[in-house]
């Protein structure tokens, strides 16, 4: 199988690594792409939570958009937690501000008895819509987002993945 | 070298191995190879890996909010820089296989292959007086055993024989001297006649069925 490695000149073997870096710096600059045409910075999320249901399950792929700086009551957005990297799908329930005061947004999931007051930093009572939120649901895929799920529940699955599709790659000629 | 064997039905395993053979064969007959062409190629790819590398670290360590602007700079860079490469792989590289000078004679050698179709495609252009570029083409197992081993001589004699450039290179696989005696034999006058009741005095090619050349040869007495 490598046989057909140690006999190519230099430059074959420069292009064949080009090639599998080129895949994986052209998926990398479509998602940096994606995240510069909506202004997020993760403008694809997986739903990890049923706090949504019915609404969103567990596994849903989530599409986000951000330039909607006008968020309104009813909006479903995704805001990161201050100073914690734990993004949380919930609806809009209430806002303060706007206009030329600052928009601040109170959360609550559909499918959780309280607000979310309780999941917000310390001393922190509401969502400061440029700050913490990410984007605002703008579409969904259902189910696609358990690939996610699994490569970050067993960590070893992405570097399978990767020595797999390296190998793929490097060795084909077509 | 070990010979490698291949299958002689993996149209895709047939060209690399006979790519590479030709490459190795230019090569060993002296001829400067050229890698402008590859060396532009890997350049543009590289610098786009690099800058890929780059908004990676930055995104990494600074997070989103601070490299928006690079980010999108920078995609838009890699966009412009791959969409060169595409070309410049479509559209120039084209599949070129081998390309050198020796002695002052340049030439540019691409090969191809047809879906389903054992059969090898040349298009050779010379700096050489007819600067046409020239089509060859012979079916794989000129050069491929049935179970497939390559035997470079064949291939030595087909590409020696079919492209000037390469035969005054190799003398002794052009078979030069072979080729005008087959055009023009020189026959013991008894059997003078032969050649008129042929009637235009075309040459059947005997024996080895991949000397082209001599097959079409007809000569008008």
């Amino acid at each position: 199988m490598f046989g057909s490695l140690a006999n190519m000149q230099p430059r074959q073997l420069a292009a064949q690594i080009l090639q599998f870096a080129l895949v994986l710096s052209t998926a990398f600059m479509l998602w940096k792409g994606l995240s510069v045409v909506t202004d997020s910075g993760s403008p694809i999320v997986v739903v990890l939570s049923g706090s949504m249901e019915p609404a969103f399950q567990r596994g849903d792929l989530l599409f986000l958009w951000n330039r909607r700086q006008e968020t309104q009551v009813g909006e479903v957005v995704v805001y990161n937690v201050r100073d914690k990297d734990i993004p949380i799908v919930h609806r809009v329930i209430r806002r303060f501000g706007g206009g030329s005061k600052p928009l601040q947004l109170l959360t609550k999931g559909d499918n959780n008895a309280a607000d979310d007051t309780e999941l917000y930093a310390r001393g922190q009572t509401f969502l400061d819509r440029k700050k913490d939120v990410v984007g605002s649901v703008a579409g969904y895929v259902p189910y696609v987002g358990y690939v996610t799920i699994l490569l970050s529940e067993y960590p070893w699955l992405k570097t399978a993945m990767l020595v797999f599709m390296a190998l793929t790659v490097v060795l084909q000629r077509e | 070298m070990a010979e490698s064997k291949i299958s002689p039905y993996n149209l895709a395993d047939l060209k690399n191995t006979t790519d590479d053979a030709l490459g190795n064969y230019m090569r060993s007959l002296g001829f400067q190879q050229d890698n402008k062409t590859t060396d532009i190629k890997l350049a543009v790819g590289y610098v786009g890996c690099i800058i890929a590398a780059a908004t990676f670290a930055a995104d990494y360590k600074l997070g989103w909010e601070a490299t928006k602007t690079w980010t999108a700079v920078a995609v838009f860079a890699y966009m412009v820089l791959n969409g060169f490469y595409s070309y410049w792989v479509y559209f120039v590289e084209k599949g070129l296989v081998f390309e050198g000078t020796k002695s002052g004679k340049h030439v540019s050698i691409a090969s191809k292959t047809n879906k389903h179709e054992p059969t090898y495609y040349l298009t050779i252009t010379t700096n050489a007086p007819s600067t046409d570029p020239r089509k060859i083409q012979a079916p794989f197992p000129t050069w491929f055993t049935a179970d497939g081993f390559f035997v470079a001589k064949p291939f030595q004699q087909w590409l020696a024989s079919s492209v000037g450039v390469i035969g005054d290179a190799d003398a002794k696989n052009a078979m030069r001297d072979q080729r005008d005696e087959l055009a023009s034999p020189k026959m013991p006058a008894a059997e003078a006649s032969v050649p008129e009741d042929i009637g235009n005095g075309t040459v059947e090619s005997t024996g080895v069925e991949s000397k082209g050349k001599s097959g079409k040869r007809s000569k008008r007495k």
